[in-house]
């Protein structure tokens, strides 16, 4: 992937990176707005119970008090955030971005990792039915997605826990310590296994690298690439493969993160999911709204590098 | 002329069909066509949109996928000393039954046939038989330099290996087909690159492999009017600095026109005139086809223009190769139909007659002096 | 091996197959089971609402847990509590039936009107609206969930007017691209040309007659996002409360249970979800194959 002309793609990148920055804007602008109508007046809590009292003079603070109009509030909250200062956990009384972060690796590796495990088993059903047409096998297997799309993912954790008590006896828990040494690192996968077949998104993604793919089979040029005896798949992978992998891969990641709140309850696991849940229990909402910021931010990330791959892929994205 | 005895491809009695689901009937899109190409001449096949010449060159190639596609007939490949039939063993993957000589059944492992031609044409596509497409800009792979898409086959099919001597050779090639600053060009993506110099590098990529057979499938469409007649200019240079032999598909008569040396008509299908272009396409002959007459009366020419006569359209439709008349598929828009040969017409298909030597036409007004 | 045959006489002007002719059996099936779940469901939920239940669901026969199906009179058997769970099952439709409607109307309703600012008017509001898809779509719909229940209150309308909201873009982007589509077809201009007023050809022509297939099929997948949704949170404690019964805390009561080998209290609400998002699902793609007109293969 040869970057011929190095100044457009940059431009292009920029603008990708212009149009994130604008959207997370936005997304604040929701969570704020979600904050400011909420009754009991959380905001007020944030902006001057969670303020570090050291920084400012005494006098000047009691000054300038908490900002009356709703974008001053916006402002202050916002320039907060800037700092690190996400406030702290009403519950716990813990700065809350440290916590995410902490907690956050977890669900991180939950999440690609189960998004990882539904393209496995995506792939190989979307490649042979778009280059075979609808076999036995192939529809069977689409079917079989459909239903797998359908399980209530808690539910079928449950059985997997079962299966996993009476085939090892031991309870999947990731509290570290009640763990068998020998097989702590199964810990790990069996909440990533749960998460990766009843996400809900399987059949969505069969159906989208399948449609793909088989449109891409069609075109011209994969014609003259068999007219020229040449590898069909070497000329249809950036397009019908890579292309649209990272495309539903960018796509499902917000699934995923819902589908790892959930699954996180079952397994215990103790990710930003988890947290999130007990926040909304609590009405701890500096926690809750650090999530959902973080949460956002990280489906940004990954339709920004989608669009990244994208860019460097196709010639026109980055002459335009 | 010819090295070896024999044309270098020999199509007979190929049938390639297609299925409509909506009028639960078949596509005859190539009806029984039997056509051959002589080792260094360009056989043009001229007809209009639907009258199976396109899929005929695909069915020589081995590009047809959808179903059930090519049922029975033999192609051979005469080159290289070597003599082989594309379509060997089609006969225990297509299997068909027929009513009143009409094909109404047909079962096909169109998996096992594609696995089985595929392994036929291993060494043969792109190698033996080259082919170009019409609309070049989409024949090519966007996502990839038109140089290394040019390499690519050079790779394959030649004896340079090497990354380097490659990349030599694409460029030699780009200067033949008259692209200029080819080393630039090697760079540029199919969109960076204007229809006619896709065209070229299309050209270039497909004779690069130094083929026996290289099939034109409409070079010229989709393209200017003024660099349609560029590329058929360097078709024909090319043809004389190469004497490569050619398969070139067009319903332009004057591509047909300017490169080939002997020419089919087809129409509904089937082959309804063929021989030597000069008496083809002759002004004055008075034995030729009915549609092959009205085909040239219906293009303007100087002559007409300036005789200020009337372009004389064909009545009727183009039969669509589903409602395949009994009789004579042109029957229903002939103008020369007399009452001698009326009922023929209408009723049985005429054979192949050969009318002149090399000259055959399939019409009642010429009966089967000799039979196809 | 494949097998092609041409019915021997005169080949139709138009062989204009009927719907059934034209469909995939699949489809068919696809379609046939969505109703099914659909009529069920509906059924189910007058029943409920009611209250024509052949059992009390809130009975507790301490004497009959955890019994199978079709013991003594318990036509779908008994949770850990002895409750008949039909009776529970029915009335835990409640818990998404008017929700999942209020949802689904809001994404309808807004997803269309978006989407005719965006296609029809063009320009600036389609960057507009399209910047707001993007931004919808940042969010997990759990977590923007959670945070609202966290700064309201864990109102079940309060959710599904959030999961309305978030189902806007769909629709939207949808009828944007059919009203592309159609003005490709220059549907729009001759319409205008012919004096239609304006808001004619947006509810009659280009809504009604062009995309009620459309919307139909989104409302019913978005009903099975608006199921998915329910459950999820009251299997997490945040919907309905025991004991009236919904399908998602029937799952998390029974759990315990599960895990001691007694499968069927939780087995049979997950069975009840995975039926109806399921049928749900299908009829909106077997809809989609045979009113769309999806080519496939």
């Amino acid at each position: 992937m040869k970057f011929a002309a190095v100044k457009p793609v940059s431009r292009v990148l920029a603008r990708e990176l212009a149009v994130t920055a604008l959207l997370l804007l936005g997304v604040s602008v929701v969570v704020f707005a979600i904050l400011y109508l909420a009754p009991g007046d959380p905001l007020n809590v944030l902006l001057e119970g969670q303020s570090p009292r050291s920084e400012l003079a005494l006098g000047m603070r009691e000054a300038l008090g908490v900002p009356r109009t709703w974008y001053g509030q916006y402002a202050a909250w916002f320039g907060k955030m800037l700092q690190g200062n996400f406030g702290n956990s009403i519950r716990t009384g813990l700065p809350v971005l440290p916590e995410l972060a902490r907690v956050g690796v977890y669900t991180l590796t939950l999440t690609l990792g189960s998004l990882t495990l539904t393209l496995l088993i995506a792939v190989p059903i979307a490649v042979h039915a778009a280059a075979h047409g609808g076999t036995a096998g192939n529809t069977a297997a689409t079917l079989g997605a459909y239903v797998l799309s359908a399980v209530p993912v808690f539910w079928f954790g449950y059985i997997v826990v079962y299966v996993f008590i009476h085939q090892f006896g031991m309870f999947p828990l990731i509290s570290g310590t009640a763990a068998k040494q020998e097989h702590a690192w199964l810990y790990f996968l069996v909440p990533i296994f749960v998460l990766g077949i009843a996400s809900g998104t399987l059949s969505e993604m069969i159906r989208h690298l399948r449609e793909e793919l088989s449109r891409v089979l069609a075109e011209d040029y994969i014609r003259t690439a068999r007219a020229k005896g040449a590898p069909v798949w070497r000329h249809a992978f950036k397009e019908g493969f890579l292309i649209p992998v990272t495309e539903i891969m960018s796509a499902k990641i917000p699934f995923l993160l819902g589908g790892a709140v959930i699954v996180e309850q079952v397994f215990n696991w103790p990710g930003m999911g988890r947290m999130a849940w007990q926040a909304a229990q609590d009405r701890d909402f500096p926690v809750i709204m650090g999530i959902a910021l973080v949460a956002a931010a990280f489906v940004r990330s990954g339709n920004l590098l989608q669009r990244v791959i994208f860019t460097a892929v196709n010639p026109r994205a980055s002459r335009e | 002329m010819a090295l070896d005895a024999g044309p270098l491809l020999a199509i007979d009695n190929l049938r390639t069909y297609f299925y409509s689901r909506a009028k639960r009937a078949f596509i005859r899109s190539v009806d029984g066509v039997s056509l051959g190409v002589a080792h260094g001449e360009t056989l043009g096949i001229v007809g209009e949109s639907g009258s199976g010449k396109s899929v005929t060159a695909l069915s020589a190639a081995g590009l047809v996928t959808a179903g059930p596609g090519v049922i029975s007939g033999r192609i051979d490949l005469h080159s290289n000393g070597t003599r082989r039939n594309l379509l060997e063993g089609l006969e225990n993957y297509a299997r068909f039954t027929e009513q009143d000589g009409r094909v109404m059944a047909v079962e096909k492992d169109e998996r096992g046939w594609r696995k089985h031609s595929d392994t036929l044409m291993a060494g043969v596509r792109g190698k033996e038989i080259a082919m170009i497409f019409q609309n070049p800009r989409s024949a090519l792979n966007p996502y990839s330099t038109i140089g290394k898409q040019l390499v690519e086959t050079i790779r394959l099919h030649t004896n340079f290996k090497g990354e380097r001597e490659a990349k030599e050779r694409a460029i030699h090639w780009l200067e033949r087909v008259r692209i200029d600053s080819p080393g630039l060009r090697f760079d540029n993506f199919p969109f960076g690159l204007s229809g006619g110099m896709c065209q070229r590098a299309m050209i270039a990529m497909a004779l690069s492999a130094e083929p026996s057979l290289l099939i034109a499938d409409e070079p010229t469409t989709g393209l200017d009017a003024t660099i349609q007649s560029r590329i058929v200019d360097l078709l024909a240079q090319l043809k004389t600095e190469t004497g490569i032999t050619t398969l070139l598909i067009s319903h332009d008569i004057s591509v047909i026109q300017r490169l080939s040396d002997r020419i089919a008509v087809m129409y509904g299908g089937t082959v309804v005139e063929t021989g030597r272009a000069a008496e083809v396409l002759a002004p004055q002959a008075t034995a030729r086809h009915p549609y092959t007459a009205a085909l040239l009366a219906s293009i303007p020419s100087a002559e007409t223009i300036r005789r200020k006569s009337y372009l004389q359209a064909i009545e009727g439709e183009v039969l669509d190769t589903i409602e395949v008349p009994r009789g004579c598929r042109f029957y229903g828009r002939c103008n020369r139909v007399t009452d001698a040969i009326r009922e023929n017409c209408a009723g049985i298909e005429p054979p192949l007659a050969e009318i002149a030597p090399g000259h055959k036409v399939r019409c009642w007004l010429y009966p089967a002096a000799g039979k196809a | 091996m494949r097998r092609y045959v041409q019915t021997p006489g005169p080949i139709g002007e138009f062989s204009e197959l009927s719907l059934a002719q034209r469909a995939g059996p699949l489809d068919l099936l696809y379609t046939g089971y969505g109703l099914l779940v659909v009529a069920v469901v509906v059924a189910s939920y007058v029943l409920g609402a009611f209250g024509w239940l052949s059992h009390d669901p809130q009975a507790i026969n301490v004497g009959l847990i955890n019994a199978p199906p079709f013991t003594s009179g318990h036509l779908l058997g008994t949770d850990f509590l002895g409750r008949d769970l039909q009776a529970r099952l029915i009335l835990g439709i409640q818990a998404y039936f008017l929700p999942g409607l209020l949802a689904i109307t809001i994404s309808v309703v807004g997803g269309s009107i978006l989407g005719i600012l965006a296609g029809y008017k063009g320009g600036w509001f389609d960057t507009i609206i399209t910047y707001f898809d993007n931004l919808l779509d940042s969010f997990p719909r759990l977590v923007l969930i959670l945070l609202v229940i966290a700064a309201f209150k864990p109102d079940i309308y309060y959710v599904m007017v959030v999961v309305g909201i978030t189902g806007m873009p769909v629709i939207a982007n949808l009828i944007a691209g059919k009203i592309a589509f159609l003005r490709q077809k220059s549907f729009i201009e001759a319409a205008h040309a012919l004096g239609l007023p304006a808001h004619t050809v947006v509810l009659k022509h280009i809504l009604w007659l062009n995309c009620r297939a459309l919307l139909v099929i989104q409302a019913t997948l978005g009903m099975a996002e608006a199921i998915l949704v329910e459950t999820s949170l009251s299997y997490l404690g945040f919907g309905v409360q025991e004991p009236t019964p919904s399908w998602g805390n029937m799952v998390q009561a029974g759990a315990n249970y599960f895990l001691q080998g007694n499968f069927w209290p939780s087995t049979a609400p997950a069975l009840a979800i995975l039926a109806t998002i399921l049928g749900l699902q299908l009829l909106g793609d077997g809809l989609n194959n045979l009113l769309e007109g999806k080519r496939r293969k």
